[in-house]
């Protein structure tokens, strides 16, 4: 790799991890909201 | 290479490299089914088309994975670096498999719809300004026409009509693919299953691939910090007797690019680092039958003119280098690309 391949990659994967992380913490957030929201609807 | 160009350059270690993606997805394909199959509930087996569209997105998922590691981890083991080498082949499969579980889905799903399957597909589900009940379908089809252009792109004929910077810039959408395919299975597959098991792998892959990547990136800033210690503009590469036969130690200059210091029997040469291909680490390959062979995929250039053999046409720049007392010195100012220098001999110092 070039430098500055090297410098784009430094800086890109930090943000791209990150934006990962939310997708990922965002699916399992939605998914235990609607299963809450489930669970109360069978609780009456 | 640049002089001319064929459909695959095939040798006997890519037909091995295929042959081996190819049985390991049918293994996973079969394999996946059967599981499917075997551990559905008494009464509620799923329709085989249903058990071909989840292992079929699950392989091409799984192979995109396994894709976006291979580069973080060869820069982190060198072991890794043969399989680097064919990678575009596993990303036009990976792109095959892709377009089987899309057009199931849509053949499946929307193939009976009143309207046009694929204009079904995006609007059957209204609810893009939803988060839950967001489309996903239409962000794996978003990843597939990416995936599409890779594929189609894929050839060193685009890469030689577009030049190698503008390449990999299109191809560095498969992240942005990646990403979108992680949405689609966290707002899919993950929010309709009983268990964990598919967040858990979905998730980890994600981890995986950002892991390494990150690490990677830590090794070569490290890497990149270790400057050679100079001296009036020579840069030290160490004892000339300690860099093996046919390979190279790798120097980083203040400013510029990598250099990569090869020996070949008591001759030394120093030329650019960087494969005029796609960059790929020439000081990390070897010389066989005379020229730098390029570990990513098999460049070569003549030691000492940084020029490929003809008929091919790339050029790196090359350096002078100098012994004394043993120790191997490479001036800093790199020659124009394809500069005849004379190699410095060992045990003829100077």
């Amino acid at each position: 790799m070039t430098r500055g391949q090297r410098r784009v990659h430094a800086l890109l994967w930090p943000v791209l991890a990150l934006m990962l992380a939310g997708v990922i913490g965002a699916g399992l957030w939605e998914r235990a909201r609607v299963a809450q929201a489930a669970s109360a609807v069978e609780a009456g | 290479m640049a002089a001319g160009f064929t459909l695959v350059g095939w040798n006997p270690f890519k037909r091995a490299y295929d042959a081996l993606v190819l049985a390991g997805l049918g293994v996973f394909l079969v394999g996946h089914v059967g599981a499917g199959l075997l551990l559905a509930p008494a009464g509620q087996h799923p329709a085989e088309i249903q058990l071909l569209i989840r292992a079929s997105g699950a392989a091409a998922f799984s192979l995109l994975t396994i894709i976006l590691c291979l580069g973080p981890l060869a820069r982190l083991n060198p072991r890794v670096l043969p399989l680097v080498y064919n990678r575009r082949h596993m990303g036009v499969a990976c792109f095959l498999v892709a377009l089987v579980h899309g057009a199931l889905v849509v053949l499946w799903y929307h193939g009976f719809s009143e309207i046009n399957a694929f204009v079904s597909l995006l609007v059957s589900n209204p609810r893009y300004d939803s988060f839950g009940g967001f489309p996903f379908e239409s962000l794996g089809l978003a990843a597939l026409l990416i995936l599409f252009v890779m594929a189609a792109t894929s050839h060193d004929f685009w890469n030689a009509v577009l030049g190698p910077r503008l390449w990999k810039a299109v191809h560095m959408s498969v992240y942005a693919a990646y990403g979108l395919i992680i949405a689609h299975v966290m707002l899919g597959a993950v929010q309709g299953e009983k268990g964990l098991a598919q967040a858990a792998l979905a998730g980890g892959s994600a981890l995986l691939v950002a892991g390494l990547h990150l690490a990677a990136g830590r090794r070569e800033a490290a890497r990149d910090a270790a400057l050679a210690a100079e001296a009036e503009g020579w840069l030290d590469a160490g004892m000339a007797a300690e860099i093996p036969d046919g390979r190279a130690v790798i120097l980083v200059p203040p400013e510029g690019e990598r250099i990569a210091v090869f020996r070949e029997g008591a001759k030394i040469y120093a030329v650019a680092n960087a494969c005029r291909h796609q960059g790929g680490p020439l000081g990390e390959g070897r010389i066989l039958d005379g020229c730098i062979v390029c570990p990513w995929h098999g460049f070569q250039y003549r030691p000492e003119d940084g020029c490929s053999p003809p008929p091919y046409t790339e050029k790196v720049p090359t350096y002078r280098t100098r012994i004394i007392g043993g120790r191997v010195f490479v001036h800093r100012l790199p020659q124009p690309p394809g500069t005849a220098l004379p190699p410095s001999v060992i045990g003829g110092e100077g």
